[in-house]
């Protein structure tokens, strides 16, 4: 079954079904949207992000991606390297990995059936560890593939963090031509990127679930 | 739907019930909902009553780019407890919105009370 057409043909349609308790009026109303700025270099070799994000960025060489209003992922580096076509990387932090979960090991049985999909790549995990990310509990998957018909490959590594009351991820994506060779240094920006990613406020499901609170809910 | 799946836990707390509404048949939304393991209802409305009741269903122009009605075009809609319609957005949803409208909504119900 195509996925993509039959979500398009669905109408969600969301009941609210008011409760029934006491009055909490007043609270405190949410953050609007920040407005985009560059990378800001700290003293410690890390960059800050929006004032949202310290972590430390990869070479100057790596394009920074950015989320303006609303998207697949909250931000990312991309590095084109040499030769032939598809010979790039990316890595981002997106803060809605694939899944609804919020079980770490049912997020990545699932977020495995759905990486790379449209990509055609027949992706396979090598490896999947539970880890600890800046005290959160995670789990690292590693995963290779190939698509001959398109005469590319893939190796991705993937952390699957539990934050709060939800799971966010930070994807690493490695593309070469089915010839090319793998390389390591990409991964190891990416993991400096990870375990120097710190949050430096509250993202909108933590807002949002002082503001339930609050209002008693 | 895999952002409304996400979202359950908060939509439990504003005491909202998610319900998708697809003219696909029974068989074939089993699949889907299975494949997304998603967890909440999703209506089979084969005859689209419920796609015209709520403005869903189009079978005059726009068109889509080919030329086709797009029959059931995606649009979510937010019903009160007491059964009016709050809130109509075409598009995918933007689910930070429908949350933020969704607690306003229930602050407002408590006012009332």
């Amino acid at each position: 079954m195509n996925h993509k057409t039959t979500l398009a043909r669905i109408l969600g349609t969301t009941v609210a079904l008011a409760a029934m308790i006491a009055l909490f009026a007043g609270c405190a109303a949410l953050q609007p949207a920040e407005k985009p700025k560059a990378l800001t270099p700290t003293d410690r070799g890390t960059v800050l992000f929006l004032d949202k994000y310290e972590f430390k960025r990869p070479p100057q060489n790596w394009a920074l991606m950015k989320n303006l209003e609303g998207g697949d992922f909250e931000l990312g580096f991309l590095v084109i390297e040499k030769g032939s076509f598809p010979s790039q990387t990316t890595f981002m932090f997106d803060e809605e990995p694939y899944g609804g979960s919020r079980d770490l090991e049912n997020r990545a049985k699932y977020y495995c059936t759905r990486f790379l999909f449209n990509t055609g790549i027949d992706l396979r995990v090598t490896k999947q560890e539970k880890v600890t990310l800046d005290g959160k509990e995670a789990i690292a998957l590693f995963m290779e593939g190939e698509n001959p018909n398109r005469d590319e490959k893939a190796k991705s590594k993937v952390y699957l963090v539990k934050k709060g009351n939800r799971i966010v991820s930070f994807v690493c994506t490695m593309w070469r031509p089915m010839n090319g060779t793998f390389a390591q240094e990409p991964f190891d920006y990416f993991e400096s990127f990870v375990q120097s990613f710190k949050f430096l406020k509250k993202d909108f499901y933590e807002n949002f679930e002082d503001e339930l609170k609050q209002a008693g809910l | 739907m895999e952002a409304h799946n996400r979202d359950l836990y908060l939509y439990k707390r504003l005491s909202t019930q998610v319900l998708g509404v697809s003219m696909d048949d029974p068989i074939t939304l089993k699949h889907f909902a299975e494949s997304l393991q998603l967890e909440f209802p999703i209506i089979s409305n084969v005859l689209p009553w419920m796609g015209m009741a709520y403005g869903a269903y189009r079978d005059k122009p726009p068109f889509l780019p080919d030329g086709t009605p797009n029959w059931f075009g995606r649009r979510t809609v937010i019903v009160d407890k007491k059964g009016i319609i709050r809130f109509i957005k075409d598009g995918s949803p933007d689910n930070k919105e429908i949350l933020k409208f969704l607690l306003n909504l229930e602050k407002e119900f408590r006012g009332k009370k």
